[in-house]
C-alpha cells in the first residue's frame, strides 16, 4: 500500500501506542475520583496537558481539552459576545468546514485569498470594522498546505487595537487559528504569533484520533458548549479521554523532535514526485508545507483516478476530504481561481511517515501509467 | 432480450442507470461483458437533507461512480431533481392532501426513469437504457411483454406496470434473469464493493424517514379526533388525517393507552373524513370498511394485448395489491376487479397490478 493522504488521517506509532495502553487497561480511573490511584492518573494527565500545551509556547491552565478539531473551532467562535446582530467576524475564505460553517452562523464575512492562496491583507484591512470581534485564520490550509502568514496579520490587529483604545473602544479583537494541519512540521508560539485562540489536532499529527485542544489566551473569554461535570475549567465538560491526551502529547514530542528533518525530508520527496510525474500543472507553488502537492491534469477527472488508484493499491484524494463523497466542489481551489474543470481535474497528494522514497517514485510511475490510461479511453470515446 | 453484440462488430450502446447499489452495479457489469459500449448514469433525483436524516445521494453518486471506473465506462451524472420534485413529489403531496395513498416509486419510473432518463439517452445516442430491476422482457407478437423477475422474492414488476410501451421496447433489465443471491455473488466474485452495501428501501428519504415523517416536513400537522365508528364517541386525537391510512392501526393516540381500549384488542382506521378532519376506527376486524370483494381502479394501463383485445367481461387475473404481495385471483370488467375472495381492502392510491402466468397484463390506480 503506498498512502498518500495524511492529511486525512495519519497512524499512531507504536510508542504512542505503549504510551497509551496502561490507561486503557490498569491506569482507568476518573481523573476526578478521590482516591490516590485515581489522582496518579491525574497528574499524569495533568502532565501530558502541560506537554502539550508547551510545544506551542503555553501553559497547562491556557488549554482546553476537546474531541477534536471541529469541536475547537466551534468552541473558539463562542469568544463572541452577543453572536447575534452586526458583522463581528471575519474569516478566511479557504477555511476548513468547521470553521466556515460556524462563522456563516455568526454572520461572517469572508476575507479573500490571493491566486497563491495567501491571504489578501489588504482585504483583511478594509473589513474589519469597529464592530469586529474575532479574526479566524488557518496556519495551514487543509487542502493545499498554504501556509498563512499570521505575524503579519497580528500586526494589523495590534494597529486595531492601538486605535481602537484611542477611540476609547472597549470590544476585543481576537484571533483565532486552525493549526490542525502544523502542528508537527511548524514550530509554533503563540504569543510570538500574536494568536488568542489555537486549535491544534492529535489525529494529523500521528496522535489518535477524537482529541483536540483548543488554547485560550488571557483577551478571550468563551462560553462551554457542553455543560456538565465542570473539567477543562467549565468549559469543557466530560470526564478526561486520559488516555486520548497522553497520547497527543508523546505525538507532539516525537514531532517536535524531527521537525526540521521531516520539514527537508518532505522537500526532497517532492521534488523527486513532481520530477517523475508526467503532464501535470502544479496547483499549489508556493508559501506551502512541503508534503502538500496538489496537481492538476487538464480534462481529466480527478475523481476517477482516485478509484484507479485505489485499485493499485495507492491511495490520493481530491481537493477536500474526498468531495466525491460530499457532492460539492471544492470551496478552496475555487477561491483561487480555479476553473471547474481544473478543480475536477486537482488530485491532492499528501505525504508522510508512512512513506519512504522508493515509494515516491513507485507511486508517480503508477500515477503516470493510471492517467495515461485515463487519457486513451477518453480519445477513444471522444 | 436484444441480440447480444460483439466487441468488435458495432457494439450497441447502452445507457445504465447506476444508483450505487448492487442490481445496477452488476448489471452494467454483464452488459459491458456482453459487449456493448456501456454508459453509466446516476440520476440525482433528491439531494435534500431531512432534520435528522442525512440524503445519502452523494455517498451513492460515489459507489456508482467507483464501479463505472472498475468497470472502465463512461459515466455521467444527470441532474432530474427539479422534474422530480415537479413529477413525483409534488404528485405525491398532493395525492396525500386528497387523502390517498400514492407509491412514490410507480411514478418514479413512469415518469422519471423510464420517461426523461429514457428519452435523454435516446437522445445521447443510446440504442438501449437499462436498469437494474428485477424484471423481464419478452417479445410476444412484436410488443415488448413485461414478465415477472424470476427471483420471485425480488420481482419489481410491481413498480413498473405504468412504465412505456415504447421506452420498454428499448430497455434491457439485465438481471431479470437471475436471482438476488447470485447478483451479490457475483458482484463479491468481481470485486465489486457494494455487493456488501445496505439495501435502499424505495425512494432513499422514504425508505430512511418513513413517510409520515417526511410528509410533516411539507404539511403541517393538523389535529382531530380519533372516533370509534359503532358508537361516535370519541376515543383519542390524532394529528391530521392524512397522515393515516385505512387499515392502519399503529400510531393512533387513544386516550393514552396506544391503539389499545380496556379488552387490548386494537383498533383499526376504517375511515377518514378528509373535510371534518375526523379518523373513524374500529375494533370490529370484520368491519367492511376493511373487507372488500370487488375494487373500483382509474387510470388504467394496459399493457398486454390479451388485455387490449378482450376488453369482454370477467377476463381472469392474479391480483397484486402491494409489491410483493401475494397473487390473488379476480376477474377485472372494465373497471371492476372482482375478487374470488374477500380481501382487505387497499389504500386509495395505491395500485392494484395484473399479471396473467408470468405476464404483467397492467394495473389501475385504486380508488
Amino acid at each position: 500500500m503506498i498512502y498518500l493522504d495524511h492529511a486525512a488521517a495519519t497512524p499512531i506509532s507504536k510508542k504512542v501506542l505503549k504510551k497509551m495502553e496502561p490507561y486503557f487497561l490498569h491506569d482507568f480511573f476518573n481523573p476526578s475520583a478521590a482516591y490516590m490511584p485515581a489522582k496518579k492518573v491525574n497528574a499524569k494527565y495533568e502532565a501530558a496537558k502541560a506537554s502539550i500545551a508547551h510545544t506551542i509556547g503555553a501553559k497547562s491552565s491556557d488549554l482546553i481539552i476537546t474531541a477534536g478539531a471541529t469541536e475547537a473551532n466551534n468552541l473558539a467562535f463562542t469568544a463572541i459576545k452577543k453572536p447575534q446582530g452586526a458583522k463581528k467576524v471575519l474569516y478566511l475564505e479557504t477555511e476548513h468546514d468547521s470553521v466556515r460553517q460556524i462563522a456563516q452562523k455568526y454572520g461572517g464575512e469572508k476575507i479573500k485569498v490571493h491566486s497563491s492562496g495567501i491571504i489578501d491583507l489588504n482585504d483583511l484591512k478594509n473589513k474589519i470594522t469597529d464592530e469586529t470581534e474575532l479574526i479566524s485564520i488557518a496556519l495551514v490550509n487543509n487542502e493545499i498546505g498554504t501556509i498563512q502568514p499570521l505575524a503579519e496579520v497580528s500586526a494589523i490587529i495590534r494597529d486595531v487595537k492601538i486605535q481602537r483604545l484611542k477611540k476609547g473602544i472597549k470590544t476585543k479583537l481576537l484571533l483565532h487559528s486552525d493549526a490542525s494541519q502544523a502542528l508537527n512540521l511548524i514550530d509554533i508560539n503563540v504569543a510570538r504569533l500574536g494568536i488568542d485562540l489555537l486549535t491544534m489536532n492529535s489525529a494529523k499529527v500521528y496522535g489518535p484520533k477524537g482529541v483536540g485542544a483548543l488554547y485560550v489566551s488571557h483577551d478571550a473569554k468563551l462560553n462551554p458548549i457542553i455543560l456538565g461535570g465542570g473539567q477543562e475549567n467549565g468549559l469543557r465538560s466530560g470526564t478526561e479521554n486520559v488516555p486520548g491526551v497522553i497520547g497527543f502529547a508523546e505525538a507532539l514530542e516525537e514531532a517536535k523532535k524531527h521537525l526540521a528533518s521531516n520539514r527537508k525530508k518532505y522537500a526532497t520527496w517532492k521534488k523527486v514526485l513532481l520530477k517523475e510525474l508526467h503532464d501535470y500543472e502544479l496547483i499549489n507553488k508556493k508559501h506551502t508545507l512541503d508534503n502538500f502537492i496538489v496537481i492538476c491534469y487538464n480534462r481529466i477527472d480527478a475523481e476517477r483516478l482516485i478509484f484507479l488508484l485505489e485499485e493499485k493499491d495507492v491511495y490520493v484524494s481530491t481537493g477536500a476530504a474526498c468531495a466525491a463523497s460530499k457532492g460539492v466542489r471544492s470551496h478552496v481551489l475555487k477561491a483561487i481561481g480555479l476553473s471547474d474543470t481544473q478543480i475536477a481535474g486537482s488530485l491532492r497528494i499528501t505525504l508522510g511517515e508512512t512513506n519512504d522514497e522508493s515509494q515516491i517514485k513507485k507511486a508517480a510511475k503508477i500515477i503516470n501509467e493510471v492517467v495515461e490510461k485515463e487519457r486513451e479511453r477518453i480519445k477513444n470515446a471522444g | 432480450m436484444p441480440a447480444k453484440t460483439h466487441p468488435s462488430k458495432n457494439p450497441k450502446t447502452v445507457f445504465v442507470g447506476m444508483s450505487g447499489g448492487v442490481d445496477s452495479s452488476v448489471s452494467a457489469m454483464l452488459l459491458k461483458n456482453q459487449g456493448y459500449k456501456v454508459v453509466g448514469i446516476y440520476m440525482k433525483n433528491w439531494s435534500e437533507d431531512l432534520p435528522g436524516m442525512k440524503c445519502p445521494w452523494a455517498e451513492d453518486l460515489a459507489d456508482a461512480k467507483r464501479v463505472a471506473v472498475k468497470l472502465g465506462i463512461d459515466f455521467e451524472v444527470w441532474d432530474f431533481e427539479k422534474e422530480y420534485k415537479k413529477r413525483v413529489v409534488d404528485y405525491m403531496l398532493n395525492e396525500f392532501k386528497a387523502g390517498n395513498t400514492p407509491n412514490p416509486d410507480i411514478m418514479c419510473n413512469q415518469e422519471i426513469k423510464f420517461k426523461l432518463f429514457y428519452e435523454k439517452a435516446m437522445s445521447a445516442g443510446a440504442d438501449y437504457i437499462a436498469t437494474g430491476h428485477y424484471a423481464r422482457i419478452k417479445t410476444i407478437s412484436n410488443h415488448p411483454a413485461l414478465l415477472r423477475g424470476i427471483d420471485e422474492k425480488k420481482d419489481q414488476t410491481y413498480f413498473l406496470y405504468r412504465i412505456s410501451e415504447e421506452s420498454l421496447a428499448h430497455t434491457i433489465f439485465p438481471i431479470g434473469e437471475m436471482t438476488k443471491p447470485e447478483v451479490k455473488k457475483l458482484a463479491e466474485e468481481n470485486g465489486l464493493h457494494n455487493a456488501y452495501k445496505k439495501e435502499s428501501m424505495g425512494v432513499c428519504f422514504i425508505g430512511e424517514v418513513g413517510i409520515k415523517d417526511f410528509l410533516k416536513e411539507y404539511i403541517d400537522i393538523n389535529p382531530g379526533e380519533i372516533r370509534e365508528i359503532e358508537s361516535n364517541n370519541i376515543l383519542g386525537y390524532h394529528e391530521g388525517v392524512i397522515f393515516y391510512t385505512i387499515g392502519q392501526r399503529h400510531g393512533l393516540y387513544l386516550n393514552g393507552e396506544k391503539g389499545k381500549i380496556n379488552d387490548g384488542m386494537p383498533y383499526y382506521v376504517v375511515k377518514k373524513d378528509i373535510k371534518n378532519n375526523i379518523i373513524y376506527v374500529s375494533k370490529n376486524l370484520n368491519h367492511e370498511a376493511i373487507w372488500t370483494k370487488t375494487l373500483e381502479l382509474k387510470d388504467i394501463l394496459l399493457r398486454s394485448s390479451k388485455l387490449i383485445l378482450n376488453p369482454a367481461k370477467n377476463y381472469p387475473v392474479m391480483v397484486r395489491l402491494r409489491h410483493l404481495a401475494p397473487l390473488v385471483p379476480a376477474t377485472i370488467n372494465g373497471k371492476f376487479l372482482t375478487f374470488k375472495e374477500e380481501i382487505k381492502r387497499p389504500a386509495p392510491g395505491q395500485s392494484a397490478v395484473l399479471y396473467e402466468d408470468e405476464e404483467c397484463l397492467g394495473g389501475g390506480i385504486i380508488c
